[in-house]
């Protein structure tokens, strides 16, 4: 240093994880917001109720956003630093937000407009969760650095809690100047204030801005991201009524296996490769990659099927059926944290296989439910706010052990990558999951209804005796994808139990651990 | 001025050449025009106001017309923010209705006779090509273009009575305000913009509605 140069204090890291955390938060809310506002969304763009599964790729884009940018942003951070990335995925998340909220105001302006908005959605929330985790692993180190993780899965989480609710109120509370346009308008200067604030306040932090000495094997990454994204193409069921996944899947499925094909090339021939080989190696990562599939189609039933059921069997509104929802997503943070703090004292296998175990069991309540649900309480709670509450917690609590399972078994300049490794095989996970219970669900709910006769005197008669009828299909339907997903659940506790062992020491710069 | 004159002219030439008329004269040929219609299709869309059908709130119409007495229309109707689309067939004087997830079914009575026979509307006598010319305070307001073709578009006002005249579902509490584009070369009404008390309980409303598939073949199955 200079004489005379006074050297400037870096912002508290607290504050730091904050700004990131905050920018996370408002990515989540995104993620989850359309679970209530899709009705009022499709409903904008013109599609009428018995073309809901046109709707799939308003939800599909967002991950598949998620899917391309995480491998590629998280190493891409390890590098150029987490800051300046974090600042390029929010500017290109607030330019998602601009397009979906101007879809529907156009003729051209139609359900693709949307969906491209919601796929820039994702392409730059998606790099915000491993960055945001990955800044949390840089700034603290062992049992600090679980409870970091956790705090940051936690307002991750977080935006799902108030996604819902958030969405809903503040569509209805601006229902003058725009109704749900307006929540994703509000994005923008959310966007701006945490890239800014994360940029200035990293200055002069070496390891949140400055880049690493490392190259990362741009080509690889590409590989990984378009294989990824083809493959979310090929599940994407655009025919439900007739096939389970899309049209394209013979084509588009083996480009995307070619395209993978390519990258386990690279990775063999390449000295450093994106993924380590040692983790693709590692039984413990392969097994906590499973559970997060398995967890992410699960995760999916809920957060898509509570809300639908609650319109279509319950009779709710907007509101009330993102308030059924609310209980579980609040269950789910708060698992996290009580996740988060159980592993940095217990083992994180059982700790996972617990919260797994917890969330099956509600399922199984669940896939039991009635159409008087509504009205059955348990002491002064009613019983489905239980169910949902027990199912997020169970959710909640899985998320910081198993990430924790993977950050120990990778070096520290590879916390990006090795975070995005976690969230992506979820939202794969999520992806495929959307894709099984779109085609699974239409089938069933189509077999139950049957083709039903219609002789009610009058034309109100008879589309309320139709709706009696949808309800009970739809009902029924649910139930036995509740069945499944408590199945989901059971079967990745027996994968995380199986696959993960006791907790190891976290790795250290220049050493990955064998399992 | 008659410098004003040739340069209004001029520029009108340079827009394609229509000359404005006699927006009676206009509105008459358009009724005649649309009174020598095979087939025709409209899209109704509601931008102001609620207007309830069957007891949803109507988002829009499109229907399908051989003349003179089938049509085969979807209604877009609104509950909360879920959209439905029920489909009605009128053919040989019956009424089938089209529920989501179900197959046809007739619709005899007087449920059949509340839903509105849209065929009606091009009726030479009682629809639109007599009831066009008979507006009130026409005015003429510019050379348009509609769908590429040069149309007069012309303003009229039109009595609740004139307009529960074309379909007795209409209603109207008070004038109806007209904006309505007639071709220039075929003097087909192609679009018009309808103003007035005409929602649930005599509120406000607006209706877009377009036309097209003047004489084109239409398909209007009669269900089994």
């Amino acid at each position: 240093m200079a004489p005379g140069v006074t050297a400037k204090r870096p912002l508290p890291r607290l504050l730091l994880l904050g700004l990131a955390g905050v920018g996370l938060f408002v990515a989540a809310l995104d993620a989850y917001l359309v679970v209530t506002l899709l009705p009022a969304m499709i409903a904008d763009i013109g599609l009428t109720i018995d073309r809901f599964e046109q709707a799939t790729p308003i939800v599909t884009a967002f991950l598949c956003g998620y899917v391309i940018a995480m491998p590629l942003l998280g190493a891409y951070s390890d590098v150029r630093g987490r800051a300046p990335v974090y600042a390029i995925c929010m500017v290109v998340f607030a330019a998602g937000s601009a397009v979906t909220a101007t879809a529907g105001l156009w003729s051209f302006a139609g359900l693709p407009w949307l969906v491209a908005g919601r796929l820039l959605q994702g392409l730059g929330g998606g790099g915000l969760v491993p960055l945001s985790l990955a800044l949390a692993a840089d700034l603290y180190r062992n049992a600090g650095r679980t409870v970091a993780l956790g705090s940051v899965a936690a307002l991750q989480e977080a935006g799902s809690v108030f996604g819902p609710l958030y969405g809903a109120t503040l569509a209805a509370a601006a229902a003058s100047v725009g109704g749900w346009r307006f929540v994703f308008w509000m994005n923008l200067p959310f966007a701006a204030i945490c890239a800014a604030g994360l940029l200035i306040g990293s200055r002069d932090r070496p390891s949140a801005s400055a880049p690493a000495a490392a190259a990362i094997d741009w080509k690889s990454a590409s590989l990984l991201g378009l294989g990824l994204g083809l493959l979310v193409v090929a599940l994407y069921p655009d025919d439900p009524n007739n096939r389970a996944t899309s049209g394209l899947l013979i084509p588009v499925g083996i480009s995307s296996l070619v395209v993978l094909g390519l990258y386990g090339w690279r990775q063999v021939r390449t000295l450093e490769p994106l993924i380590p080989r040692e983790l693709l190696r590692s039984r413990r990562f392969i097994g906590a990659s499973a559970a997060n599939l398995l967890i992410g189609a699960a995760l999916m039933i809920a957060l898509v099927d509570v809300p639908i059921l609650g319109r279509l069997v319950f009779n709710l509104d907007q509101l009330a059926s993102g308030l059924l929802l609310s209980h579980f997503l609040i269950g789910v943070p708060i698992g996290a944290l009580l996740g988060g703090l159980l592993a940095s004292r217990f083992s994180g296998r059982g700790v996972a296989v617990a919260g797994m175990l917890c969330s099956a069991a509600a399922f199984i309540q669940m896939s039991g439910w009635q159409s008087n649900e509504l009205t059955l309480h348990l002491a002064s709670f009613r019983q489905v706010d239980i169910a949902l509450g027990a199912c997020g917690l169970g959710f909640g609590v899985v998320i910081a052990p198993l990430t924790a399972t993977v950050l120990d078994l990778t070096r520290e300049q590879n916390h990006g990558l090795a975070s995005s490794l976690v969230v992506l095989a979820r939202t794969m996970g999520m992806l495929i999951g959307l894709s099984a219970l779109t085609a699974f669900g239409l089938f069933r709910f189509h077999q139950i209804l049957g083709t039903p006769q219609l002789t009610d005197p009058g034309v109100r008669a008879r589309i309320d005796h139709l709706a009696r009828l949808v309800a009970a299909a739809f009902l029924q339907e649910y139930r036995e994808i509740f069945g499944i997903a408590a199945g989901l659940c059971i079967l990745a506790a027996a994968v995380t139990f199986i696959a993960i062992g006791r907790r190891q020491a976290p790795a250290s710069a220049g050493t990955t651990p064998a399992d | 001025m008659p410098l004003a004159c040739a340069l209004v002219g001029l520029l009108m030439v340079g827009c394609g050449g229509l000359q404005p008329e006699d927006p009676v004269q206009a509105l008459r040929q358009g009724g005649a025009a649309t009174a020598a219609l095979k087939t025709v299709t409209a899209t109704l869309k509601f931008t102001k106001g609620t207007v309830s059908f069957q007891g949803f709130a109507l988002v829009g119409a499109k229907a399908k017309v051989r003349l003179p007495s089938d049509s085969d229309t979807t209604y877009t109707v609104r509950q909360q923010d879920l959209q439905i689309g029920l489909e009605v067939v009128i053919s040989g004087g019956r009424v089938y209705l089209h529920l989501p997830f179900s197959p046809f079914s007739e619709v005899t009575g007087k449920s059949a006779a509340d839903i509105p026979d849209v065929a009606k509307l091009f009726d030479a006598k009682t629809g639109l090509p007599a009831v066009i010319p008979a507006g009130r305070n026409v005015k003429y307001d510019a050379v348009d273009k509609v769908d590429d073709v040069d149309s007069h578009k012309i303003e009229a006002t039109y009595s609740p009575d004139q307009i529960r005249g074309m379909l007795p579902q209409l209603n109207s509490s008070g004038d109806v305000h007209a904006i309505i584009w007639v071709g220039g070369s075929d003097h087909l009404i192609r679009k018009a913009i309808l103003s007035g008390p005409f929602g649930d309980n005599g509120t406000a409303s607006s209706v877009e509605v377009d036309m097209g598939g003047f004489n084109a073949a239409v398909s209007i199955a009669t269900p089994a």
